[in-house]
């Protein structure tokens, strides 16, 4: 099955090259054989690299100890979850897995937009292909997953020995988040190629207007909410599993994934510049550009070793290809620019500086800043080093210090910019939509403050937050009371009428709300709490309303780890409340140990118990213990974000009045062809 | 009896708050000062926040910090003390003075700079008059005016 897989890869490498080859042909000759062979060639790489993926994974699940990577990552005793896993856990394979999902996209386009757009998907099936190409080399040539163990023998052939078992996967990644953590990011990543190859291609086609991003919005928003999951599950990933009681710690890695989401936020804004008012036209495909950059430099960071990382994989040569790849899109991407601005020539034109065009450049300006803040705090450790010799480093406070006022400013605009009209918003207009939001919300900062919250910056997010969920719960009260009048129905009928009416407005308020709830749930970070003490059986600590009495402990022997546990206690307010379960688990395929946190969620607080190991001292257990207020919004907020962006993608359930440009005799018309209203039926998005 | 009891009471309350006061104060700055250096096991987290199994490194340094503290040291003494030994990756936050100055300063610039741009921009924008449609593009008998409110209306109309 390596020799299959292994071929396969190498074949995929070739029907991509005949996919950039036979494309770029097509798009000089327009010969509609060339153009059918090229995307024929697309799909047979994508299905040669589905077929190299199931056999690695084949290859896991029959124990092959003849195969490097099969030995590095897997062994007998791993469940079936992480033998999956162990796809992705290392170098190797986690290329293999980024061919794989990227194949999964470029597969869904081109049989999507097989008998459509036929101008433009040939230069999109050669950018597709090129992107896939250089995985490729790697999977082939750079970090095959498929090398064998192999020694020199007498006669000079290569001997293949067998080992008995694999070292087994890393413990930190045995955690059912880990199953579901790298395949969401990845899909972000991967994801964003294809408004990539879409903004690129329709560059250099110079494809008509904004055509490109009507075809590309649905695969941004899924790109966008796949990047948006991969990193709350990663945040709680950290959380559960790395026990220091926090979700995110500004770790080089976990900054390499909020770059693409930080432009591509900004883009999703920003298109609808274009799209309402044609503007910005430069502005949105040099976002796109850099969005898919930012993925590669991302993978670069964290895979060449330049920057340090809990999370990063080995050291390794692999960053240059990376760079190499990195500067070879900006060439193109500057040619194709330079060669065909004029196609992007915009109408840029404002009526207003308190305009929803205004707070859309805000809003991208801050989610710009905070973009380049952390990309350049992030690298800063190595510029101190090239310009001072030596590395200063930059951690958590720095980033929090920078990010948090631009965290609190986007919050502000979040409920400020929907509710601004396009053009030009009125006094009587910002009165009745902000004048009630302001009032709440500024009550129940006096609230909080009477209540005794004085760290500031929670107060003012609190305040925020309160602000932009009035003016969300306005905006669907007002439509929702207007339907009710009409069809009689209850509010929460007419609510959901009104979103299913106009799901890209309304899912995208329900993504807004989502936001506030992670912003709600980062704003009780100022009040976290913890104690550690070493604890005999017996003996209790005290943290908030919480009191833990350690039981007992016991020793547990499962397939792939042994367990060391600790059964504790809890009681609030001095009455039992329930059992917890700390553990540590020691690995011994791969000789490491592993925390297992136990926690008790609500909603206004996390109760995080984390054994911490024995003292040194005594070998008496150490219990360090948390107390993180809010945390549990962060996640809820998660789960709103994806509903919300689930109903951004759903198409308007009723047929609305539009406008569209169609001919009309010469004596008929008394307005412009362009803008002669006719009362057409369709089902789309506003 | 009883009120001698009470004042032994109150003197023993008062020791106990004496003695524990200091090592209170003592643990929170152990914390303050601790948050502001990184844990040098290379797993790039803060130093009071490090709890990875068997991280020996974080349980020394917190020790050396404990100790530093109790000798009396001030927070620019231990900062000095361990940046001599760790060398300048033990900064958790780039100090605000030499280089590290413009890793604190950058943010300020990029924002500063971008809010200087937009408004151009949208002062730019807002100068530049309304295009008019290109004359081939022009109804019969239809003003620029006329077509100019036609235009709006479209805008409004068709408003999210």
């Amino acid at each position: 099955m390596d020799v299959f897989g292994s071929f396969a890869l190498l074949l995929a490498f070739v029907c991509a090259a005949y996919a950039i080859v036979g494309g770029i042909a097509a798009i000089r000759t327009r010969h509609p054989l060339l153009i059918k062979s090229a995307r024929q060639a697309g799909i047979a790489t994508c299905v040669l690299i589905f077929v190299a993926t199931f056999s690695l994974v084949y290859l896991f699940f029959s124990d092959s100890y003849w195969v490097a990577y099969v030995v590095s990552h897997g062994n007998h005793s791993l469940s079936t979850f992480y033998k999956i896993a162990a796809l992705w856990s290392g170098q190797e394979g986690s290329l293999l897995f980024w061919s794989f999902l990227l194949s999964i996209y470029v597969f869904s386009v081109l049989i999507a937009y097989r008998n459509k757009n036929g101008e433009l998907m040939p230069y999109v099936g050669v950018v597709m292909a090129g992107v896939q190409i250089f995985f490729l080399t790697l999977n082939n040539f750079v970090a095959s997953p498929f090398k064998v163990l192999a020694s020199a023998g007498a006669n000079g052939a290569l001997d293949i020995f067998t080992r008995a078992d694999g070292n087994g996967l890393n413990p930190l990644l045995q955690y059912p988040e880990m199953v579901i953590h790298p395949p969401n990011l990845y899909s972000g990543y991967t994801g964003f190629t294809i408004p990539f190859a879409f903004a690129l291609g329709a560059l250099l086609a110079r494809y008509p207007g904004e055509k490109w991003i009507h075809l590309t919005r649905k695969w941004t928003m899924i790109a966008w909410c796949f990047q948006t999951v991969g990193i709350l599950l990663g945040a709680h990933w950290a959380y559960a599993v790395l026990g220091w009681g926090g979700y995110w710690g500004w770790d080089p890695v976990e900054n390499a994934s909020l770059l693409p989401w930080l432009t591509g936020t900004a883009f999703l804004h920003s298109v609808m510049m274009q799209e309402k008012r044609g503007m910005m036209k430069v502005w949105n495909v040099w976002l796109v550009f850099v969005t898919f950059m930012l993925c590669i430099l991302g993978t670069m960071l964290t895979r060449s070793g330049v920057v340090s990382s809990v999370h990063a994989f080995a050291q390794s040569s692999i960053g240059n290809w990376f760079l190499g790849f990195l500067i070879l899109i900006l060439v193109v991407c500057l040619a194709a620019y330079v060669k065909n601005r004029d196609y992007l020539k915009s109408e840029n034109q404002l009526d207003s500086m308190i305009s929803r065009e205004s707070s859309f450049l805000f809003n991208n300006l801050i989610l710009l800043v905070s973009c380049v803040a952390v990309l350049s705090g992030t690298l800063f450790p190595v510029f101190s080093e090239w310009l001072s010799g030596s590395r200063i480093s930059v951690g958590k406070p720095f980033f929090d210090k920078v990010n948090i006022p631009l965290g609190l400013i986007l919050l502000f605009l979040t409920g400020v910019g929907p509710l601004l009209a396009w053009r030009k918003t009125s006094v009587d207009s910002l009165k009745r939509n902000f004048g009630w939001p302001l009032v709440v919300g500024l009550t129940a900062g006096a609230v909080l403050f009477a209540l005794g919250l004085r760290e500031f910056y929670s107060l003012v997010c609190l305040i925020l937050c309160v602000f932009v969920t009035s003016t969300i719960g306005m905006e669907f009260f007002r439509g929702a009371r207007v339907l009710k009048a009409r069809s009689g129905s209850s509010l929460m009928t007419s609510a959901v009428d009104l979103t299913m009416r106009n799901t890209r407005r309304y899912g995208g308020y329900i993504v807004h709300m989502g936001m506030v709830l992670i912003f709600v749930g980062l704003s009780g970070a100022a009040f976290n709490k913890d104690a550690q003490k070493e604890m005999q059986p017996g003996s209790t600590m005290t943290i908030g309303r919480y009191t833990l009495l350690l039981q007992s402990m016991d020793t547990k022997p499962e397939p792939n780890y042994t367990s060391e546990r600790l059964i504790v206690e809890v009681m609030k307010d001095s009455k039992p409340l329930m059992m917890l379960y700390p553990e540590r688990r020691y690995f011994p395929a791969n000789q490491e140990s592993g925390t297992m946190v136990a926690i008790y969620s609500t909603l206004r607080e996390d109760l995080y118990v984390v054994y911490a190991g024995r003292s040194p001292d005594n070998e008496v257990p150490v219990i360090h213990t948390y107390l993180n207020p809010l945390v549990k919004w962060i996640w809820l907020g998660g789960v709103v974000v994806v509903l919300g962006t689930f109903v951004t993608l759903l198409p308007n359930r009723r047929a609305v009045l539009a406008l569209s440009a169609v001919q009309q005799p010469a004596s008929a018309p008394s307005l412009s062809p362009s803008l002669q209203p006719q009362v057409t039926l369709r089902e789309g998005h506003d | 009896m009883i009120n001698r009891r009470f004042i032994a009471i109150f003197n023993l309350t008062c020791l106990t708050g004496m003695l524990a006061l200091p090592v209170a104060a003592q643990i929170d700055r152990a914390k303050q000062i601790g948050g502001k250096f990184m844990c040098m096991c290379n797993c790039n987290q803060v130093l009071t926040q490090c709890n990875h199994v068997g991280c020996t490194v974080s349980t020394a340094m917190l020790k050396e910090l404990d100790q530093r503290l109790a000798r009396g040291e001030s927070e620019t003494a231990i900062t000095q003390g361990f940046v001599q030994e760790f060398g300048t990756q033990v900064y958790a936050e780039p100090p605000k003075s030499g280089i590290s100055l413009v890793a604190w300063s950058l943010p300020s610039i990029y924002l500063a700079v971008g809010t200087a741009l937009v408004v151009m921009v949208i002062w730019r924008w807002r100068a530049r008059p309304h295009l008019r449609p290109a004359a081939a593009n022009m109804p019969a008998g239809m003003s620029a005016d006329r077509l100019e409110d036609v235009r709006q209306r479209v805008a409004r109309e068709t408003e999210d």
